[in-house]
């Protein structure tokens, strides 16, 4: 058993048509159990493509992804669902549940889909974790946008997922909201050992990271240790100052 | 799954509102035209003076043999339009089979009482009363050929007694009887007694009767006896049970043929439009619901998984549409079936029974052309990225793929291919005809519909602008933006203009080609007609009165061709040909009308293109008593609509009409002759009739067609209603799938007024569009199909029904998406861009 939750191998994604757009070239990333990481950069420069290649939603134009020791890049539709069902957790910025359901249920969907028999004690405590015990039978149009969220991250922890990714968590959220759903995230690294990839390009989010990546025009431009939420910035600020070249943003 | 599909209905219910309704309106339709059929099937009428026979022989059918195709032989069985005849000499056959106590003739003579003229009436011998057996209310059977015995309807109706003298037409000829008993009233028809020899005289066919009745002795096995009967009598069919009523009342035959058939033929129509429609809405519903499956994709679900849940859904639903449409099915049946007795289609035994299977049948077909078109759309689901969960805007789909415009080019082609299609006999084959061609050309129109709406928003763009400005800007740039969404309201848009302009004007052509025909083709300037029948002399009679140019009896019956695909039943006249060039123009394309004798015949020209005759063949076909006859043809007329497609000499069907007279005699007279005293004359020669001018009697004709016509133009109603309906359904589906676009309109400073003219501007395209598109595919379809039937090359449109067609697609276009977009613009902006489309 290797300490290396996802390897990202010299991947490149270049999204087709009469003039291709290369969100990705050839990038090689490794990120270790336990350990939070924040992906960041300015728009277009594949951060959010970097994720969905990693977490199995899209695939590479070339190169490899393992999450622990799978190889995705042979796996079926069905085979990668499956493995994202069962080692893999989403926190989306918005959108991230199904209307139709209880916070319980779409909670509980992951297991649901899987045929597997939910295990209502570690239910009940996730639940509590994220605070939302008197919640359970409302549906997501009742609930704040934090406490959305707060759902989609009980609905990541129940599976007991390797790694949970997050497509900017907080980007919707006003800063106090947005505190709260940083440390839940920091306490699911802390506490049970999961892996956490997060994109964002909140530099106070990504100060609850361990690491952060930094990419721009499909590259890593920078890998360090987390600075602080200030030296981040200032990074981000140098950056920005070049322009982008493609406006690709998921 | 079933679960989780569960509470996506519940939930999301607005979406499958609009799936649910063309559903469950499906399923009305389809079980009314089921249960019709199947009431149909299991109609036998009610074997009431057949009631004591434990079987009954006659020949009512015939079973011909369809031409080889691919090497099989359909049979068609049609049923013998004047009802056959089975000779004498079987009775004493059956009779001698043992366990039959005793087998009677019975004779139905079609008579007039004088004194109760509008009491239908047949007359039988008395021999036959046993097979009832009838009961004697007063007085005693007729035991002299002057003596009568009537039944009780008949008695109450001419105030009758016995003892009293009475007349009663037969053969065109008023006969004086002595009544003397009165007997229970029993079938559909009043009866009148004769003595058998008399009855026997009397029959227009003698040597023959119409059925035998077969009593059994008692204690004798019913079934080994109907078997020993059926042997004994192998030319004719015999009857047990609920069939004895078939033979008892040719009305119940008929009737069970117009349910059938139009059942038959109506729902298939429907189950067309129908598989349309909800393949269109059920595509649309998956289509606006990318971003929730794409969630779920994104979480856990696998493909299949999100197949399974879009199809557990839609079976759901068609459930739930059953248990709606059943019922409402039922209560249309059951009103179809008042009005059809009410108007006297069929008679009043006539009644709904089973239902289950239609229920089930129903159920089933529907749900499954839902499921299907459920998992051509879950299909395309499997292309749906997770990562657009993550999206902010659903990305709108390339136009479609290069099989797409390959097929709808291909049904294009295959429409015009049609539109030199010949040889429709009746309004069924007429309206088959046209349904086919109108789909053929839809379909086309629906899969090329992307390139057609992307076109049009091209070329409407700068008309567009002049009009409406920046809305008019913005109009166009949705059109263009939003090709592929479009499809489902442009489809269902050219569908109801298409069809509204088809088969419903094709129904007035009809009957205006039949009145027009008339018209045109009789050069006679009075008929006279009788109620009871006109006996041959008549015609010579009327020649002999002085300014009388020419006089001709028409007999109407039917008979029976072979089609090229199956054997049907067609509308034919007998007429006597010596100076009928005087009275009639049957319009006629070649050969000559002068060559009609007993061994030869005239065809219209659609039925010699239906049956792949021409001028010269030998034409086998059956006369109505189901008697086979090869004639060579020597003429071919076009105004068959107006005569009938087949016509005879009168003396080829001599023994073969169940009356053996004449229905009307055309006369001529010369210019300025005063005829009036010599036609009164003529008229009060014969019981019932009169003498009228031609032109009433094609007012008759009109009269009677809008009448037959009346179910057709119901069905066709019901048809175009629910193309309308489900054009609505997909324009308010469409409006309200657009709150989140609108919201982000407003909130960039775009003002409600500025969004309305926009919704009016892309309105104006589409409906342009569709109305252009529909009513091009009408002219062609409805112009090829009345040529076909008629030779006429432009249709009759009333004005005011092609102003109800355009003016009607109009305002639904316009109310079915501003009442939505309305609603939709009352939700804050802020509000409708945090929605979810």
């Amino acid at each position: 058993m290797s300490d290396i939750a996802v390897t990202v191998e010299g991947v490149s994604k270049t999204y087709g048509g009469e003039q291709p757009v290369v969100a990705l070239a050839d990038v090689d990333a490794w990120f270790l159990k336990g350990t939070a990481t924040a992906v960041m950069g300015p728009s277009g420069s594949g951060k959010s493509t970097l994720l969905h290649c990693a977490a199995g939603l899209d695939r590479p134009s070339s190169g490899r992804v393992r999450i622990g020791d799978t190889d995705l890049s042979s796996m079926s539709e069905k085979a990668l669902t499956k493995l994202r069902r069962d080692r893999i957790g989403f926190v989306f910025q918005a959108f991230n549940l199904v209307g139709a359901l209880t916070v319980e249920q779409n909670i509980l969907l992951p297991s649901r889909l899987s045929g597997t028999r939910p295990d209502r004690a570690w239910l009940a405590e996730v639940v509590d974790r994220v605070g939302l015990g008197d919640r359970l039978g409302h549906r997501p149009s009742e609930l704040s946008g934090g406490q959305q969220q707060r759902v989609a991250i009980a609905r990541a922890l129940v599976t007991r997922p390797e790694v949970i990714f997050c497509d900017e968590p907080t980007g919707a959220l006003d800063i106090q909201t947005a505190a709260e759903v940083l440390s839940l995230l920091r306490s699911v690294v802390d506490d049970t050992g999961q892996t956490v990839i997060m994109v964002t390009h909140d530099p106070v989010a990504a100060s609850y990271a361990d690491r952060v990546m930094v990419l721009a025009d499909g590259r890593i431009v920078q890998d360090m240790p987390q600075p602080g939420a200030e030296r981040i910035a200032e990074q981000l600020a140098r950056l920005g100052r070049r322009q982008p070249v493609a406006s690709r943003e998921g | 799954m079933l679960g989780l599909a569960a509470q996506m209905l519940r939930f999301r219910k607005g979406t499958f509102v609009a799936t649910f309704v063309a559903l469950a309106a499906g399923v009305m339709i389809l079980m009314t035209c089921g249960l019709l059929v199947e009431s149909g099937l299991r109609y036998q009428g009610s074997p009431q003076r057949y009631a004591a026979t434990v079987a009954v022989v006659a020949d009512r059918d015939r079973t011909i043999a369809g031409p080889e195709i691919f090497g099989e032989t359909e049979s068609t069985t049609v049923s013998l339009p004047e009802g056959g005849r089975v000779p004498e000499a079987l009775v004493a056959t059956i009779a001698a089979v043992p366990g039959v106590a005793d087998a009677v003739g019975d004779h139905s003579i079609a008579v007039t009482p004088v004194a109760a003229p509008g009491v239908r009436t047949t007359g039988h011998g008395w021999g036959s009363a046993a097979l009832a057996p009838y009961r004697m209310v007063a007085g005693t059977q007729p035991q002299a050929d002057g003596e009568i015995a009537v039944d009780a309807r008949l008695a109450a109706g001419g105030k009758l007694q016995p003892g009293d003298s009475t007349s009663i037409v037969v053969g065109g000829t008023e006969r004086k009887f002595r009544v003397s008993g009165v007997v229970d009233p029993l079938g559909s028809q009043a009866a009148v007694f004769f003595t058998d020899a008399q009855a026997a005289r009397l029959d227009p066919n003698p040597g023959s009767f119409s059925a035998i009745g077969v009593l059994a002795e008692p204690g004798a096995d019913k079934q080994a006896v109907v078997a020993a009967v059926r042997k004994a009598a192998p030319n004719a069919r015999t009857f047990v049970d609920g069939e004895r009523g078939l033979v008892e009342q040719p009305e119940a035959v008929a009737a069970r043929a117009l349910t059938v058939q139009a059942g038959a033929a109506f729902g298939g129509y429907a189950a067309m439009i129908i598989i349309f429609v909800v393949a269109g809405t059920v595509g649309l519903s998956v289509r606006h619901r990318r971003r929730d499956l794409a969630l779920l994709r994104a979480i856990a679900a696998t493909p299949g998984q999100v197949r399974t849940m879009i199809l557990a859904e839609v079976g759901l639903l068609s459930l739930l549409a059953a248990v709606v449409g059943v019922p409402a099915g039922l209560a249309a049946t059951a009103w179809t079936r008042n009005q059809l007795v009410t108007r006297g289609f069929v008679p009043d035994t006539f009644a709904l029974s089973g239902g289950a299977l239609s229920a089930a049948a129903v159920t089933v077909a529907v749900a499954v052309v839902a499921l299907s078109s459920a998992w051509i759309a879950a299909l395309r689901t499997t292309r749906i990225r997770p990562t657009e969960a993550l999206g902010e805007a659903a990305v709108e789909p390339a136009l479609g793929g290069r099989v797409r415009i390959v097929s709808g080019l291909v049904f294009l082609a295959g429409g015009v291919s049609l539109i030199g299609l010949t040889g429709a006999t009746d309004g069924t084959t007429a309206l088959g005809a046209a349904t086919g061609m109108l789909y053929t050309f839809v379909l086309a129109i629906a899969l090329l519909a992307p390139w057609i709406n992307q076109a049009a928003a091209r070329l409407l763009t700068p008309v567009l602008r002049t009009v409406w400005g920046n809305s008019g800007y913005l109009a166009a740039a949705n059109l263009r933006a939003n090709a592929r969404g479009m499809v489902a309201v442009l489809s269902a848009l050219v569908l109801s203009v298409g069809f509204g302009g088809t088969v419903w004007f094709l129904q007035d052509n009809l009957q205006r080609q039949t009145v027009v025909q008339s018209h045109d083709g009789t050069l006679a300037q009075h008929a006279l007609t009788g109620g009871a029948g006109l006996p041959a002399t008549a015609a010579a009679k009327a020649r002999k009165i002085p300014g009388v140019v020419a006089a001709t009896g028409v007999r109407r019956t039917s008979v029976i061709v072979p089609n090229q695909l199956e054997a049907q039943a067609v509308a034919a006249q007998g007429i006597d040909p010596v100076g009928a060039d005087q009275t009639l123009d049957l319009g006629v394309r070649a050969g000559s009308l002068a060559e009609l004798r007993v061994s030869t015949v005239a065809v219209s020209t659609t039925l010699a293109d239906s049956a792949g005759w021409e001028l010269g063949d030998d034409a086998r076909l059956w006369l109505g008593d189901g008697v086979p006859v090869t004639l060579r043809i020597v003429a071919l007329y076009h105004r068959g609509w107006g005569f009938g497609d087949v016509t005879l000499d009168t003396e080829t069907l001599t023994g073969h009409t169940a009356t053996g007279l004449d229905d009307h005699i055309l006369i001529r007279t010369a210019p300025g002759a005063d005829v009036t005293a010599g036609l009164a004359d003529l008229a009060s020669a014969y019981p019932l009739s009169t003498v009228v001018g031609t032109e009433q009697l094609t007012g008759e004709l009109a009269q009677d067609l809008a009448i037959s016509a009346w179910l057709n133009k119901l069905l066709i109603t019901v048809l175009v209603g629910y193309a309308v309906l489900a054009a609505a359904n997909t324009l308010i589906m469409a409006a309200l799938a657009r709150v989140r676009e609108l919201s982000l309109l407003r909130l960039v400073g775009v003002t409600r007024g500025q969004i309305k003219r926009m919704v009016h501007a892309e309105q104006a395209g589409l409906l342009g569009v569709a109305l252009a598109i529909g009513t091009a595919i009408a002219a062609i379809t409805l112009s090829s199909v009345v040529h076909a039937v008629s030779g006429v090359l432009i249709p009759y449109v009333p004005a005011l029904g092609a102003a109800t067609i355009l003016g009607g697609t109009v305002a639904l276009a316009l109310v079915a998406t501003m009442l939505p977009i309305g609603r939709v613009l009352r939700t804050p902006p802020i509000e409708g861009i945090g929605l979810r489309e």
